[in-house]
């Protein structure tokens, strides 16, 4: 187990949202916790998948990380640090349950810390995902289509979501703006230079 | 940030957030959500420091005739609490010695266990899935270990 009270944090920044996530829940607010599991579940699993663990360890560092944010809730010393904190308990529980299970193959073969950027992309997906739960489910449902892992075609888009292949460029558009208009982004304005691929740069 | 980016840009970052989450098993996050049970019980959390398979100096245990027993020690600022697993259960030390209960929670439930005044406990059998540990003093203080899996 490894229970550490508060490991340094890989990264300097910070998550706007997480403060006020953090007292809600420290306050008996369910609803705020599941909130803050669910944007940091991604990163959470994506520390986890770099470290060869079954299922059963998968579980047990799961258990353990999120139990440690349960006890530490109140007591964060930097609750906008959340991300960080957390990716730093994930690897040391990682590195803990992949040294106890002894297994004979290199345990670690892609981990070379958590980087600062790793965690603020896991703070901007969150709150991209955040921002899109926000729109109406019209928005929701294209966004997830054009997004997808093949494309779907605009005919394939207009057939599924019931409006005339010439709307979709604008319903994008206006799906989009509400996307770069909601709150959910407010903050996130410090995270520059971390674009995603394809951005030619400032 | 945001404001800068083209619609082909931002429309990206969507598409790597929406990956990243649909990446995650259902379990994983229902796991996270469901450690809120925990939150304000009134129980010390003891951290691990001591794992005879993790520790450094086990080593040197690992070549003596002691080398299948593992043993754990959770430590709080108030006790400690030593593991070691033998002959098919799990026994059990609270230092400084003192009477009190322990409980066992594992996902099918919660099953208790005398201390005594020596401060010596055995669970069996030793649970099959994760299981936590809690404590009880006699004064009705709590200290709980964190997950563990033998």
């Amino acid at each position: 187990m490894g229970l550490k009270a508060s490991p340094p944090g890989p990264a300097g920044h910070d998550d706007p949202a997480a403060p006020a996530l953090c007292t809600r829940a420290a306050a008996g607010d369910q609803g705020a916790w599941d909130e803050i599991v669910e944007r940091y579940a991604p990163m959470v699993w994506s520390i986890c998948t770099r470290f060869r663990l079954s299922d059963r360890d998968l579980e047990d560092v799961a258990q353990n990380v999120w139990l440690l944010l349960v006890e530490q809730l109140g007591k964060l010393p930097e609750p906008a640090a959340l991300a960080g904190w957390l990716a730093a308990t994930t690897r040391r529980e990682c590195l803990r349950a992949a040294t106890a299970s002894r297994r004979p193959e290199p345990l670690e073969p892609r981990d070379a810390g958590v980087t600062g950027e790793e965690v603020i992309m896991a703070e901007r997906n969150a709150a991209l995902r955040a921002a899109l739960a926000e729109l109406p489910a019209s928005c929701q449902s294209l966004m997830d289509m054009l997004v997808s892992d093949p494309p779907y075609s605009y005919a394939a888009i207009s057939t599924a979501l019931g409006i005339p292949v010439e709307s979709i460029g604008l319903l994008r558009a206006r799906c989009l703006e509400r996307i770069r208009e909601s709150s959910a982004l407010l903050g996130l304005a410090e995270i520059g230079g971390n674009r995603p691929e394809g951005d030619p740069g400032a | 940030m945001l404001e800068d980016w083209d619609d082909e840009q931002l429309l990206a970052a969507l598409g790597e957030a929406i990956k990243a989450r649909a990446a995650v098993p259902s379990w994983f996050v229902q796991t996270g959500k469901n450690a809120y049970a925990w939150h304000n019980i009134d129980a010390e959390l003891a951290q691990l420091t001591y794992d005879s398979r993790t520790d450094a100096d086990a080593m040197a245990v690992a070549r003596s005739e002691t080398a299948s027993i593992r043993a754990l020690t959770f430590t709080s600022a108030h006790l400690s609490i030593e593991l070691e697993v033998a002959d098919g259960s799990l026994l059990g030390q609270v230092v400084s010695p003192q009477a009190g209960t322990l409980e066992t929670h594992t996902k099918a439930g919660v099953t208790t266990s005398p201390v005594d005044e020596a401060g010596f406990f055995a669970v069996k059998p030793i649970p099959p899935g994760p299981f936590l540990l809690r404590f009880r003093t006699t004064d009705g203080a709590y200290v709980m270990t964190g997950w563990i899996t033998l």
